[in-house]
Formats: structure tokens, sequence, C-alpha cells
């Protein structure tokens, strides 16, 4: 046990153990993280399989990763814990006698002889410090008076502090990886869906995406309401950087698409030798209806792609479900025989053209589609974040007091003798070293010039 | 005036004061030094005036492209430059943090980087782009003090003058890992979980936010615990400033992630 405590409390581990996460993290942006194992066949070759097999794939969660972190954890705690108890008690109950000696090898310091008795000087000495804002204790042992004065003593528990933190925050981790839970939910406007592991439903309301003037988007917008047993608790509005909580879940505003499978197309149909035929159909993938002309035509609506592409063997396919190349495959069908057919694009209207036996004088325009959006949000739940946000709080305050809470201290030993008293002042801090020079300068005048 | 007439009066300010420094250097004269102040204090503000109207015009947080981010990053630099020779009067350091500001702007205003205002995309729209990045960007501006007070303890002979390049590289420190763990690690965090529902994603810009952050606390220890005054302490912060470099610049350009903005 001793042995143990002694391996962990070392500060040689802690830096060990840095250099040794430093490496490992740098590793783990070196070669990408989490890819296929045909990837990694293709860019190390034989070194692959040893890659993968130690990990070195998915470095930030492999056991050695986290056995390091851990070792890390230990050594912080182990270290910070076996100074505290002595830091503690050098906080609450000080030796407040002093050397004379002692104080005059400290810098600063400062020796002088005052022709007042001891008591007064006392007095003064404490006034003097006290008016400095220091904590002042004193003690009287035969002919020497010893004074300690102290300020901003939190100041030493600066470290602690900030390594209670990173144990908080490295338990936020842990929490997190054990705990955590999330999942996507994916939703059409009006559709409700129940929130896996929790006893609420959502349900998306509208959902709308606002563009800037150059059209490029500007957010996104999931209105929901949350329900309980298909009774409504609260509606709200869920935006990237603005998600929901509820239920010990967040809800984010994840990503967004449409539903081509139920869009609904708005086709025109002319005639080049009719300039007075002109009619438009409403239709959805798969649908047909009557053209209302002479010979009877019926319109059958059979492919709608989003995104048009010939894709391999010319076959058309969608290359995206943005709608950046609508087009429609329209077939013409005359009792009951298909007789023409042709793809229609929204961006290209002059392209259309109908291939068929009688594919005569019609032409058709892609006027306008319309298609529900499905909005996907990730339901979160993560236990660990409270810890998270305890340990970075921690870790700010502590470093704070570290640096800027610098903990003074000034000792005092005042000596009877016959019709006078020896004074020896010494100074001690472990920061702000010049400013600390110039209040113990100030305090050392005050008791002098008092003579 | 406009925002690019701005930058450029800045840029010929601290190119200016620079010029003065590099005289100091030699002559030594006190007067040389603080004659060279005037210019960057007036860069300074010439320079705020640009962000400022840039943050006008754009509508928005003036770090959204590297141009943005590294004008802004050259403001900090000499900011903390100002803040530092106030507080420690070491024009010393004058000369070469100056260059580190006019190579940055320099690098800012090359063609490549492209300079229109876009608008955000909708995951860069909040407040927490502000504090990321301004207090990330300031803790390493201060980073770049220590790195050029420790390159130049490395450099100097006069056992007075290498105490007080220590001395002052480890103040330079003091200040920038408090920021830089705020804005970079806390921060990014805080905007990370709000936008994308997780704290931490071991994503390339935050492992290396987190070397350059382990580099430091390095330094901070062997220095506190076992008293590595000196050159050992001042390589240590040579190498975490160039972390924090690598960060900056490296991690958009040689890997990717999910912080493909900016
Ligand atoms: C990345 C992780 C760590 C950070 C950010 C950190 C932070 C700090 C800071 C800011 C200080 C004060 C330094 C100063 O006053 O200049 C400090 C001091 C110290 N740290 Fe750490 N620390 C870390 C890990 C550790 C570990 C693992 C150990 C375990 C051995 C350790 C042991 C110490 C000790 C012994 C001190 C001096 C304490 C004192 O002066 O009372 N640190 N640390």
């Amino acid at each position: 046990m001793k042995a143990f405590i002694r391996f962990f409390s070392s500060v040689k581990l802690a830096i060990a153990l840095l250099i040794i996460l430093t490496a490992a993290s740098i590793l783990g942006t070196l070669i990408p993280q989490g890819r296929s194992a045909a990837e990694y066949a293709a860019r190390y070759g034989g070194l692959a399989g040893i890659l993968v097999r130690f990990q070195f794939t998915d470095l930030y969660h492999s056991l050695w990763f986290i056995a390091l972190l851990g070792f890390f954890g230990l050594n912080t705690a182990v270290c910070t814990l076996t100074r505290l108890s002595p830091k503690l008690r050098r906080a609450r109950r000080p030796q407040v006698a002093a050397d004379p000696k002692s104080l005059a090898a400290r810098n600063p310091k400062d020796r002088f002889r005052r022709s007042e008795g001891l008591p007064a000087v006392r007095t003064e000495a404490e006034e003097a410090l006290r008016a400095a804002g220091y904590r002042v204790r004193s003690e009287k042992a035969e002919t020497r008076v010893s004074i300690l004065g102290r300020k901003r003593i939190a100041g030493i528990f600066g470290p602690d502090v900030v390594h209670l933190g990173l144990l908080v925050l490295l338990a936020g981790g842990i929490v997190s990886g054990l705990g955590g839970f999330k999942t996507q939910i994916v939703l059409r406007e009006g559709e409700t869906a129940p929130v896996p592991k929790a006893a609420f439903e959502i349900r998306l309301d509208k959902f709308t995406t606002e563009y800037y003037p150059d059209g490029s988007v500007k957010d996104w917008t999931s209105a929901v309401t949350v329900l309980e047993d298909n009774a409504p608790l609260r509606t709200a509005d869920i935006e990237v950087n603005h998600p929901l909580s509820h239920g010990g879940f967040n809800f984010y505003q994840m990503s967004y698409g449409f539903d081509w499978e139920t869009a609904s197309v708005e086709v025109l149909a002319r005639k080049s030798g009719d300039p007075g035929f002109l009619k438009a159909l409403e239709l959805k993938p798969g649908e047909r209806a009557p053209l209302g002309d002479a010979e009877g035509t019926e319109i059958f609506l059979r492919r709608f792609l989003p995104d048009f592409v010939l894709g391999e063997g010319n076959r058309p396919e969608t290359r995206s479900f943005q709608p950046n190349n609508p087009a429609v495959l329209i077939e013409g069908i005359r009792e009951g025989r298909k007789v023409f057919e042709g793809w229609v694009f929204a961006n290209f209207p002059d392209f259309a053209r109908m291939h068929g036996t009688e594919a005569d004088d019609l032409a058709f325009e892609l006027k306008g589609f319309r298609a529900g959006q499905y909005s996907v949000l990730e339901a979160a739940r993560d236990p660990g974040v409270p810890l998270i946000w305890a340990g970075c709080l921690l870790v700010m305050v502590g470093l704070g007091l570290a640096f800027y809470w610098p903990t003074c201290e000034i000792r005092a030993v005042l000596e009877e003798a016959p019709s006078k008293t020896e004074v020896v002042l010494g100074g001690q801090a472990a920061k702000g070293r010049d400013r600390f020079e110039k209040e113990f300068a100030a305090v050392a005048a005050a008791l002098r010039r008092s003579s | 005036m406009t925002e690019s007439t701005l930058f450029a009066a800045a840029m010929g300010l601290f190119a200016l004061s620079a010029l003065i420094y590099f005289v100091f250097l030699f002559n030594r004269r006190e007067s040389t030094a603080r004659t060279a102040f005037v210019p960057v204090i007036a860069g300074l503000v010439v320079h705020t005036g640009a962000l400022v109207l840039r943050t006008v015009e754009s509508g928005h947080a003036p770090f959204t492209n590297m141009y943005e981010s590294l004008s802004f990053l050259s403001w900090a630099t000499a900011l903390a430059f100002v803040l530092v020779n106030l507080r420690f009067s070491i024009p010393r350091i004058g000369p070469f943090l100056m260059l580190i500001v006019i190579a940055l702007m320099a690098l800012a205003s090359s063609p490549l980087m492209p300079k229109e205002t876009t608008p955000l995309v909708p995951a860069l729209q909040s407040y927490w782009l502000w504090l990321h990045v301004s207090v990330t960007l300031l803790g390493e501006a201060f980073f770049a003090v220590a790195f050029v007070a420790s390159l130049m303890y490395l450099s100097a002979k006069d056992p007075a003058k290498k105490d007080k390049l220590d001395a002052v590289g480890y103040r330079a420190v003091a200040v920038g890992f408090p920021l830089f763990t705020l804005g970079g690690l806390v921060f990014g965090m805080v905007w990370a979980q709000k936008a994308w529902g997780r704290y931490w994603s071991w994503d390339p810009k935050e492992v290396w936010s987190l070397i350059t952050w382990l580099v430091f606390a390095l330094y901070l220890h062997t220095r506190i615990v076992m008293g590595w005054k000196g050159k050992r302490s001042a390589w240590i912060a040579i190498l975490g400033f160039l972390a924090a470099l690598f960060t900056y610049f490296g991690v958009n350009y040689l890997l990717s992630g999910l912080h493909s903005y900016a």
C-alpha cells in the first residue's frame, strides 16, 4: 500500500504520463480514426492488421488509452490527497513562533530597532499588517513576540482545486461513456414518434428552412410538441445551436430532407398545333390522370428524381436528395397502351422530348413540385454533462486561485532589549513577487517611520 | 474608410514600430524603445477600428474565415505585447513580436485567403462563437509572447536579461494558460454540447487543443514541482506555441474534421 501511494503520488509519474498522453493523442490525429478495414489495408498495407489489433484505429476509445487516462486520474488524486493534509494544517493552524535567523534568510527581509517597548511595537506591527489586509496571529514567549500575517490563504489550494476539477471531468467522461444514450428520430410534419427509453413522445408540427438572400441556408427550425400519453405537454422550436431539453433528454436539429416518395408534381401540357390548348396536372409519382385532349390521352407520372444524373449504364438516378435538378418521367397512355414517354426537367424546359409511336405535338413542362420535408432530430441523454460543467468550473476557479490569488506571508519577530525593541521582518509570496515586495516595503516603512 | 484601408494602415504602423524596435536592438536607447511603442499603440487603435468595421459590415463576429481570424489573432498578439510591455517594461521582445504580428497580417492579406464576408452557416450562429474564438486566440497571443521571450532567453548571454526573459515567459503563460483553458476547452465544450449534442468528439482540432494544453501543463509542472527554470522551460514553451500554431493552421490544412469552417 505504501509503495502504491509512493508510486502514484510521484510528480515524475505525472510528467511521464503527460508526455505519453500527448504522444498518443498526436498519433491519433495522424492515423485516421474509425475508417473501414479496407481503407486501412490500402493505406498501410501489412501494418494495417497491427494497427487494428492494438486499437490505433479507434485510439481514443481503446482500452489502453482509457487505462492511461485512468492512471492519470489516479496519479492526480493520490498526489493531491497526500499533499492536502499538511497544506490544510498549515492553513488552519500555522506555526506562529519563528526564529529571527530564519527570517533574516528570507527575501524580502528587513531589520531595525525601535526605541519603544515591546507591547507598543507589537500593537503597531499588528496594526500595520492588518491595515495592509493581512490576517494576524501572534504569540509571546519570554522576551520574544512572533507575529504571523497572511492574506489570500485560499491561493495555496488553487492547484488542488484544478486537480479536483480534472478528476470531476474524468468522472464525467466515464459517466457519459457508460450512461450516455443517443438516437436519431426522423419525423415528417404531423408525425409523432416515441422517444426511446423515455416516457414521452415528440410530434413535429412544422419544419422550416430559412434562406439568406443569396440562397444559402440560414437556419433550420423544427416546431415540436412534447406529448405524454397523447396529451400535449409543451411546444418548442428546435434550431441548430438551440436544442430542446426535456425529461433528461436534449433534442438537437441534426439534419433534414425532402420526402420525395410523396412529392406532388405540377406538369403543364401544351400542343404546338393548338395554341389554345393548355392543361395543368397535379400528380404524385405512380399516379395517372386524363389529359382531356381529343385523343383521350392519359398521363402517367412514372418517376420523380430530385437531382437527376445519368448513372452507370446511362441509367437515370438521383445524385442527392436535394432538388438540384428535378426531373419527371412522363408516359402517355392511349387505350391502355403506352404511346410515348420522356424526361421533363425543371431546369431545362427546352430539353423535354417525348419518344414513342404517337408523341405527336405534345410538349410538357415541369412547373413545380411540392414535397413534405422530414426533420432528423437527435435525442441524447448524457448524465455525465453536469459533472463536466462542474469540473470546468472547478478548473477555472482553481486556475484563478493558483495564478491570481497569491498567498502572501509576512512574519515579524520582536525581541525585547533594554529600553528598545529589535525588529526582524521577513516576507514570502509564491506568485506576484514584484507587487508583494512593494507591499512588504510599505509595511516595513510604516513600522520604521513611527519611531 | 473601409476595413481594408484601416487594416493596411495598422499593418503599416506595426511595420514602422518593428523598424524602430530593430534600431533599438542596436542602439539600446530607452528613448528609441519609447518611440517604437507609439506606433504599436496607434496601430492597435486603428486595427481595433478595422475589426469593429468588419463586424458591423458583416453583421457577425469577425472570426468566420481564415482572413478574419488571422486579423483577430494579429490584433490579439499586438494587444498581448502592449499589456506585457506596460506591466514588465520589456521592449526587447518588441521587434520579434512585431514581426510575428506583421507575418500574421501578411498571411491574412495573401490572395490565398478568402476575404469576402459570407453569411453564417447555421452551426456558427451563436454567441459562443464570440466567446470561444476570441478568448482562445487571446490565450494563444500570450503563448506567442512566451514563445518570443523563450527564444530570446535561449539566445541571450547576460544572466540578468536571461532571468527577466524567463520570468516574463512564465508570466505570459500564467495569463495564456487560463485564457486558453477557458476559451479553447471550456467554451469549446459548452458550444459543442449546444450545437452537436456532445461536448467532446475527439475531433482533430479538439485533440490538438488538448495537446497544446497538455504541453503547457507540462511547462507549469516541470517548473513549479521540479524547478526546471531556464533552458528546458524555454524549450517547452516553444513547443507549446508550435502546438498552438499547428492547432490553428495545420489541423485545417493537413487533417480533416468537424471544425472545417475556421
Ligand atoms: C493536465 C493535467 C493537469 C493540470 C492542467 C494541472 C494544473 C496545475 C496547475 C495550474 C498548477 C499550479 C501551477 C502553478 O502554480 O504554476 C499545478 C500544480 C501542481 N500539480 Fe498539477 N495539473 C495537472 C496534473 C497533475 C498531476 C497528474 C499531478 C500528480 C502528480 C499534478 C501535481 C501537481 C503538483 C504537485 C503541483 C504543485 C502543487 C502546489 O504547488 O501546491 N498535477 N497543477
